[in-house]
């Protein structure tokens, strides 16, 4: 069985890299499952999606905790310590990551590949942040064992139900056939079976009510949440512009936007989601957006 | 012994003096048959000063028994009342303030659940409550419905608890049905359930908090849950230590079960609610009769006291376990949970048998107990027994020829 764990984030279309993927395999002839972990659906948040490859029937459900293929499309997870999109890796895995930079820390201890996936798809998609048939070609590709024409098939099956125009699913296809070209299979190291022990198991005792009942008593702690690296974009206000109308602080559904001692208004870009409804707000367009990416400069 | 006044009372009026000799502060209300007395005597009291605090007629049970848990968060004494399709409108709320764990008591007054709708009582509406994670007492008399309430407050609210308690009562055969109550002195009763002080923090307009959070994750599901589960376990802890408590006060004592004439019985029937006292009534017949019948009484129905139902059942030859509500497909609701607590003892009865009976209110007769010694001789027919006889086949005969009348169809 080959185990692929995809991450991403909301919105860019990473269970429906799991999905092409999936369909790809089963398409090819393999058993094949795929399954989305996310919590309440928010765009940019960490997603998580999984898909099997096997051979033989599939006797797994769920997340996959020791993966042999990991494509990461958001190289920002990298330093997310609630994504840990690294988790699980053994020297074995093989770990794709969606950036133009090798990280070398990485490098030393994973088998590693890196591809800007980015200019790939502004090409074809006209769009740079949604990798759902990038991701996807990427893993099939590696695998080696699933035909284009599968991947192809998958791409417009999964894609289609989605209401695409039929110009979008052409690039779609393109940029999965140039991914495809691009790349070779690699040969994946398979896992030794371990001897199963017995975990120790705990009986728990019984805690007074505090602590026994989900209860918060410190307000205002989602402080310490910093949900900036859910951002795609990010909004950056034209200060030579600005003149202060403070709508953008008005409509900041989050909060996040303050006012500085000079009256100015400000981003907390440690809280900002990205949403860029100051940017559609503001009066005069003086709030641009900027794409982010790269963790590492 | 303490002074205590004994009055006529349906156990309607014996839940709402229950609530009244609490000291309840908060009562959010919904009418349902046959349970409206109660609120409706609440209402009274809370408008003629003789309680204090607040009575809110809400729009549903889902919102009272949402009201009910958030005003149990601000630490006052809280009290509620429903039934039937009520009870089970209010079921997501149920589950949701079970995890709040804040305490209260709710009564409610059986009734069974359409279709077809029905105003007379069995046990499927408090069934269905049976994995909320409320701490169920079910009672056979008005005065067990009284005490039930102020022995309710003190486990309910007991540190270690801090889960509401539901006081269950049939309706018609105890709602609407007069009694003796003794009612004691409410100095007597503060002794025993002082005015209510919250021991977990509660909200205050100068202290936010939450205690309804979400989580993400199996591991910290479990872990609360795995609290409310020993919570809720400690109960039976709580209860004889409040029974103790209780009989020294008020002379009354409560175990978790009751038994009847079941030292030297061959033949049990485990009952429950209102209709024990027609089982009892029964066992004593038989006797005369030189049949050795018993009767073991549920009271304490969560945390199920599967020890205590073991001990007493264990050594008993032949045990029919009389279920007044229905799992179509399965049988009887309570049956497999007596059977489970005997399955491990060496001396467990030889036959435990599944009896259905009393469904929508539908009486259990002196020959239906009979009937049941009989079934526990035969050789084992495998399905539960169905008390349901020729009488009925005749009736419901009769009702069909009405209701598919030739004429209606032309």
């Amino acid at each position: 069985m080959w185990r692929i764990r995809i991450h991403g984030r909301g919105g860019q279309g990473i269970k429906t890299a799991s999905q092409i993927l999936g369909s790809a395999g089963f398409y090819s002839g393999f058993q094949a499952q795929d399954f989305p972990l996310y919590g309440a659906e928010r765009r940019g948040a960490p997603v998580i999606a999984f898909t099997r490859i096997s051979e033989d029937i599939i006797l797994e459900r769920g997340p996959i905790s020791s993966p042999d293929i990991i494509l990461i499309g958001d190289e920002t997870l990298l330093n997310d310590p609630q994504s840990a999109p690294l988790c699980g890796a053994e020297p074995t895995t093989l770990i794709f990551v969606n950036s133009s930079h090798t990280p070398e820390s990485l490098s030393q201890k994973f088998s590693l590949i890196t591809a800007n996936l980015n200019d790939l798809c502004l090409q074809h998609l006209n769009n740079r942040t949604v990798y759902s048939s990038a991701l996807s070609a990427v893993g099939a590709r590696l695998l080696g064992n699933i035909d284009l024409q599968d991947l192809l098939q998958a791409v417009e099956d999964e894609l289609t139900p989605h209401g695409i125009s039929s110009s979008a699913l052409k690039g779609n296809l393109d940029l999965a056939r140039e991914i495809f070209a691009s790349l070779q299979p690699v040969d994946i190291l398979r896992k030794e079976e371990k001897v199963l022990t017995a975990k120790s198991l705990v009986l728990p005792s019984q805690l007074p009510v505090v602590d026994g009942a989900p209860i918060i008593l410190e307000p205002g702690n989602m402080a310490l949440r910093k949900t900036g690296n859910w951002r795609v974009e990010r909004p950056e206000i034209d200060y030579e512009k600005c003149n202060n109308c403070l709508i953008c602080y008005a409509r900041c559904p989050d909060g996040v936007i303050g006012i500085a001692p000079d009256g100015r208004p400000e981003i907390d870009y440690d809280h900002c989601k990205g949403c860029l409804i100051c940017a559609q707000e503001c009066p005069g367009h003086f709030i641009h957006t900027v794409r982010e990416m790269g963790t590492f400069p | 012994m303490k002074t205590q006044k004994k009055i006529m009372l349906t156990g309607n009026k014996a839940a709402a003096w229950g609530a009244r000799m609490a000291g309840v502060e908060y009562v959010p209300a919904f009418p349902i048959t046959p349970q409206t007395e109660i609120v409706e005597t609440l209402a009274k009291w809370f408008a003629d000063g003789t309680l204090q605090g607040k009575f809110t007629n809400m729009d549903s049970e889902h919102s009272m028994f949402m009201a009910a848990g958030s005003a149990g968060a601000t630490g006052v004494r809280v009290f509620t009342a429903s039934s039937s399709q009520g009870i089970l409108h209010g079921m997501e709320s149920l589950y949701t303030i079970t995890g709040w764990r804040t305490p209260m008591v709710i009564v409610n007054v059986s009734r069974a659940l359409a279709t077809p709708i029905t105003l007379e009582p069995d046990h499927n509406d408090v069934m269905s409550t049976r994995d909320c994670g409320l701490i169920q007492l079910h009672a056979e008399t008005c005065q067990e419905v009284f005490d039930f309430i102020l022995m309710g407050y003190r486990i309910s609210e007991d540190p270690e608890v801090c889960l509401p308690v539901l006081v269950n009562l049939d309706g018609f055969y105890l709602s609407f049905t007069r009694e003796p109550v003794l009612i004691p002195d409410e100095k007597d009763v503060r002794n025993f359930l002082p005015l209510y002080t919250a021991t977990q923090p509660v909200f205050q307009a100068s202290r936010p908090m939450a205690r309804a959070s979400a989580v993400f994750g199996g591991a910290t599901y479990t872990s609360f849950k795995l609290q409310q589960e020993l919570a809720a376990r400690h109960a039976e802890k709580s209860f004889n230590q409040v029974a103790q408590d209780f009989k020294k006060y008020f002379g009354r004592f409560y175990g978790p079960l009751e038994t009847f004439h079941l030292d030297d019985a061959e033949y049990v029937f485990v009952m429950s609610n209102s209709f024990a006292t027609k089982g009892k009534s029964a066992v004593i017949k038989l006797r005369q009769q030189g049949i050795k019948a018993g009767l073991l009484k549920l009271r304490l129905f969560r945390p199920f006291p599967s020890e205590a139902i073991a001990s007493a059942l264990g050594g008993c030859a032949k045990v029919a376990v009389i279920d007044q509500n229905l799992a179509p497909g399965m049988g009887g609701i309570t049956y497999p949970e007596i059977v489970t607590s005997l399955y491990s003892r060496k001396d467990r009865p030889e036959k435990i048998l599944s009896v259905i009976g009393g469904l929508g209110g539908k009486d259990i007769e002196d020959q239906d107990f009979m009937a049941i010694i009989d079934h526990l001789d035969k050789p084992d027919r495998g399905t539960p027994l169905y008390l349901y006889d020729e009488g009925d086949v005749k009736g419901f005969n009769r009702l069909q020829q009405i209701a598919k009348f030739n004429e209606a169809l032309k």
